[in-house]
């Protein structure tokens, strides 16, 4: 059974940060969770959906970040306790909803958890998701280990009622999916009553309407909650001090920066000469509780991820209170001796603290150094980003770049977010020509698309998957079909959310907790917008090609094609091979037929293997997904496949 | 003098980005890095072959003539404006039913059903129209299939590209080709056997080759935008150029359009510009539309033949003998007229070839110095 179920009986099971994030929304008596997936944050809501049953829960994927705010917004207006958990450029999607309802207020517990993604080591952005709360004006805490995301995660519940406003909790990809002891608090045993009361006078706050307006008087009370939040935050358990008393360097930190901040200075023995001081409440900062411990030092060092938005705000509590806590110096990102960007790690902190502190950076140890490198070259093996065995994302592009080879007037391919943004890795074959957020393949094409009174006269495509599809991908859609923009849009649908691990979308009959629901049809949608709607199997090669170059040159207004095909680690098609694949080594002729290794070099599927010794392409049996699409490629019908 | 030989990176500079691409699908259907794709030929992905076939037997990469000339004739039959002759003659199918087929004489499809029939070949590869006025090379094995592929073209077609495919098949049958031109060319590169880094030369399953004279042809994509605007390209029926009109004949459901010649030459392809060849030189036998003078409606069912080999010598005979071609006299001064108007071709072509490289000794992918270049462009300065 999931730890998330267990008692509280004092038990201290190994979690992972989401883990333990989701069981602090299960003690806080949360009822209603809704997100939309995106690494690092999707393990959280799969983790509730699993116990959404023997809880008491309602669990959903909603289509974008913004519906599933709008969503938990309405549990917490009818006095649920509600969460909402996002990516961090989640936040931007939901951030116009975020604003109005820090002015509306909430009633029932609401927590928006972030987790954020330093160092883009599974996004194509670095972006923070911070600065939404110093600009929205909401409290925002950050946990410093596995024990404190469980327990400040339920603890933000109680705040968020205490003040009646969304308080947000933002995690890191080292907080979210490294793993911690925690020990477990007691589960909550009631199943509370939805009331929504909206019939009271307007500016009721419990009894009234739930708006943003008037805006004068509400935006007063939302600056009224951030004040009282402030003074909540001086004494805040989760903000903590170790260190001498009078250090000659006080390190300022959160989050995962708290552990590689703790674990530099124990590396370096410098216990007795430099401070931590680790917030856990981030916004609005404390005033009293940073001039206390600005007091300890001159010398001050600001550690976090990704921009300097710690650093800054505690420079203006230390600039108003110069007077009483003394000129300070200030190390961090502003001046460089932290990293502008990417992840930190205790290495990069050792290195600024010894500079700091002027102590010599202790040697690496090369033996180390040589057995880990060893270790890498050969016991690792060496995998660059690819599509999997099987993938149709790959027969879809090699359908896309013959097509708009063969069409021959430049034509490109605007991106869009999924496992197809591979493409523009090097394991890709360098398709796509923009790539920004969810569903901006087609609102960039749609733009493209008006460009060639100016001179712009190419075929534009633009590619989008089934969830992204649903997710922002829809009004870009009709403002082409609107504007009569002569684009291509190429759906790969592949049955599921895949990048993040087959979460539920509106096009499958089933939702986030596994129960049957109604599939929108995509097809049908574009059809009914006034599209010209194509459905292919991109695996049937010739066919998808062949229609790509129809829809291409029809000069006239959006045409859609939808490629159906199943991702190969779909659970149903998992496991389960459709052909078995071989090479005839008869037939193969390698090197030698000016083919040049077609199928290994250029195709590349992962199961494909060029056999060294023998000169012949072979087929990788464990690998092979059995799709039987390289068979289509060969020129010289050496890849033979048989239904399985 | 030998040319080096490169891989398909030069092919793609040298011919294809430089407006040289005849469309003869040479450099087709060897691998599969390149295909045809309307009227062009298409890069589909890299290859790194440094001296490959694709380039090797191109029509347009620099070539050595004296080479090819060597292959082909005896010295004593070349001329300079087309080629070898061993004999002249002007024929038409016998089988007035053929001739309602084919475009005029059905002389082609007539030698061709003949060498099939009688073994010489057991595949022929001719152009067959597909939609929207576009073409493809089919291989074919009856006599029957080739009557219902008679009639000009006017867009290229990939006609080598299918005997590369078709000589890849396995078997030892000798294959018949109906080739322009430059498909010709492309076909006597081949049996020059140049050397090369991989890859089998499909010219021994080459059995015959019958020339088409041309004259240039049309860029698809222009001629379907100019049809299209003016006409609209579900009408059309056919289309003809007759000799000496200057026009291009369009026939439609109810009657014809006609478009002048200069309209027409604005839809050429550019590579038609730099061409040297009427006759197709370095066919078996050459085929072209006869020019009798007097009434068009008899002198297009005649074709006028050129023989070249002694394949094409023993074919014409065998016609001849078993009665499948009708002869007639060569009118006085056919063959000299003939020769003019080849030679205007060839002067006009090293004139733009120059122009395009902007300097008079280099032709491009010919050779200036060539004895019979150079001396066409000699009496030109005269």
């Amino acid at each position: 059974m999931t730890a998330l179920l267990n008692a509280g009986d004092g038990s201290r099971p190994l979690l992972m940060g989401n883990e333990a994030i989701a069981r602090g929304a299960l003690e806080a008596g949360m009822n209603l969770a809704a997100g939309y997936p995106g690494t690092p944050s999707s393990e959280i809501l799969e983790n509730l959906a699993k116990v959404a049953e023997a809880r008491n829960l309602y669990v959903e994927w909603s289509t974008n970040e913004k519906v599933a705010m709008e969503v938990a917004a309405a549990a917490s207006f009818a006095g649920l306790r509600s969460l909402c958990v996002m990516k961090q450029n989640g936040v931007n999607v939901a951030s116009d909803f975020l604003l109005h309802l820090a002015g509306s207020g909430t009633r029932g517990g609401m927590v928006l958890v972030t987790c954020d993604d330093p160092g883009a080591l599974s996004s194509v952005n670095e972006g923070e998701s911070r600065h939404f709360a110093r600009m929205i004006e909401l409290p925002l805490l950050e946990p410093g280990d596995f024990q404190e995301a469980k327990d400040m995660t339920a603890w933000a519940f109680a705040l968020s009622e205490e003040l009646g406003t969304l308080v947000m909790l933002r995690s890191v990809t080292r907080m979210s999916h490294a793993s911690g002891i925690v020990r477990l608090g007691k589960l909550p045993d009631r199943l509370p009553r939805a009331e929504f009361k909206s019939d009271g006078p307007m500016l009721d706050p419990d009894d009234g309407p739930v708006l943003s307006m008037p805006v004068a008087h509400k935006h007063g009370l939302q600056q009224g909650r951030i004040k009282k939040a402030r003074e909540i935050f001086e004494a805040s358990p989760f903000n903590t001090y170790e260190g001498p008393d009078r250090p000659e360097l006080l390190v300022i930190t959160s989050s995962a920066c708290s552990l590689y901040s703790r674990e530099a200075v124990h590396a370096l023995g410098l216990g007795d000469r430099v401070g931590i001081l680790k917030m856990g409440t981030t916004w609005p900062l404390p005033p009293n509780l940073l001039k206390t411990h600005l007091s300890r030092a001159d010398r001050i060092l600001v550690v976090e991820e990704v921009l300097p938005f710690l650093e800054d705000n505690v420079k203006v509590i230390a600039a108003e209170a110069a007077g009483e806590v003394g000129i300070k110096t200030f190390f961090g990102k502003s001046d460089g001796t932290i990293p502008a960007m990417g992840e930190l790690s205790p290495d990069l902190v050792m290195e600024a603290l010894c500079r700091i502190l002027d102590v010599p950076l202790p040697a690496a140890d090369l033996q180390y150094g040589k057995m880990a490198r060893e270790a890498a070259s050969l016991k690792a093996p060496q995998r660059g980003l690819a599509f999997c065995p099987g993938c149709p994302h790959r027969a879809s592009y090699w359908n896309i770049r013959t097509a708009l080879k063969l069409d021959d007037r430049e034509g490109f391919v605007c991106g869009d977010i999924g496992c197809y943004t591979l493409d523009v890795f090097p394991g890709g074959a360098g398709t796509l020509k923009t790539l920004h957020s969810m569903g901006s393949g087609t609102g960039v094409a749609s733009g493209f698309g008006k460009l060639g009174p100016f001179g712009l006269d190419r075929p534009i495509l633009a590619v989008c998957g089934d969830s992204t599809f649903f997710h922002a991908a829809m009004p870009a859609l009709v403002n082409a079909i609107h504007h009569r923009s002569n684009i291509t849009v190429i759906v790969l649908d592949n049955s599921g959310t895949a990048m993040t691990g087959f979460q539920s979308h509106p096009g499958l009959c089933v939702n986030a907790m596994g129960q049957e629901m109604p599939d929108v049809d995509i097809a049908k949608i574009c059809a009914a917008m006034g599209a010209k709607v194509e459905i292919r199997d991109p695996f049937d090669l010739a066919e998808t090609q062949s229609t790509i170059n129809r829809l291409m040159e029809d000069a006239e207004g959006v045409k859609v094609l939808i490629l159906k095909q199943k991702c190969a680690l779909s659970p149903e098609k998992r496991g389960i091979r459709q052909y078995n694949v071989h090479v005839d080594e008869a037939l193969c002729i390698g090197e030698d037929c000016g083919c040049n290794r077609l199928c290994t070099r250029i195709f590349r599927c992962p199961a494909l293997v060029w056999d060294k010794e023998k000169r012949r392409a072979r087929v990788d049996e464990v690998l092979c997904a059995g799709c039987g699409v390289c068979a289509q490629i060969c020129p010289q019908s050496a890849i033979r496949k048989e239904v399985a | 003098m030998a040319r080096e030989i490169r891989g398909q990176k030069e092919l793609r500079e040298q011919v294809q980005d430089a407006g040289l691409c005849t469309g003869c699908g040479a450099c087709v259907h060897l691998c599969p890095y390149q295909t045809f794709y309307h009227d062009r030929t298409i890069v589909l992905n890299p290859c790194d072959i440094q001296a490959g076939r694709c380039y090797a037997f191109c029509p347009r990469t620099p070539v050595d003539l004296e080479e090819t000339r060597g292959l082909f004739s005896r010295e004593a039959e070349l001329t300079p404006e087309i080629g070898p002759v061993r004999a002249f003659r002007i024929v038409r199918a016998a089988d007035a039913r053929l001739r309602e087929q084919a475009q005029h004489g059905g002389t082609v499809s007539a030698l061709l059903s003949l060498a099939l029939s009688e073994g010489l070949i057991d595949t022929a590869i001719v152009a067959e129209g597909r939609e929207r006025f576009l073409h493809s090379g089919t291989a074919v094995r009856e006599p029957g299939e080739v009557w219902k592929r008679g009639g000009s073209r006017f867009i290229v077609s990939p006609t080598v590209a299918e005997f590369n495919r078709a000589a890849a098949d396995g078997g030892a049958g000798k294959i018949g080709v109906v080739a322009t031109p430059c498909q010709v060319f492309a076909l006597a590169r081949m049996r020059l056997k140049p050397k090369l880094d991989s890859g089998r030369n499909p010219i021994d399953r080459l059995g015959l080759v019958i020339g088409l004279f041309c004259g240039f042809a049309l860029s698809w994509s222009k001629l379907t935008a100019l049809l299209e605007r003016s006409v609209g390209l579900d009408a059309i029926r056919g289309m003809d150029i007759p000799p000496g009109e200057g026009v291009l004949e369009v026939y439609l459901e109810g009657g014809k359009r006609t478009f002048p010649m200069e309209e027409i030459r604005d839809c050429m392809r550019e590579a038609c510009q730099y061409c040297i060849d009427t006759t197709a030189e370095y066919a078996d036998i050459s085929v072209g539309s006869a020019r009798l003078g007097g009434d068009w409606e008899e002198t297009r069912t005649w074709n006028q033949v050129v023989v070249r080999s002694e394949a094409g010598a023993a074919l014409l005979d065998l016609a001849k003998e078993r009665g499948i071609l009708e002869f007639r006299d060569v009118p006085a001064g056919n063959l000299d007229m003939l020769k003019a108007a080849a030679a205007e071709k060839k002067r006009a072509a090293l004139k733009n070839l120059a122009e395009k490289s902007g300097r008079a000794e280099d032709l491009i992918y010919l050779d200036a110095r060539d004895r019979v270049l150079a001396a066409l462009m000699s009496e030109e300065g005269k």
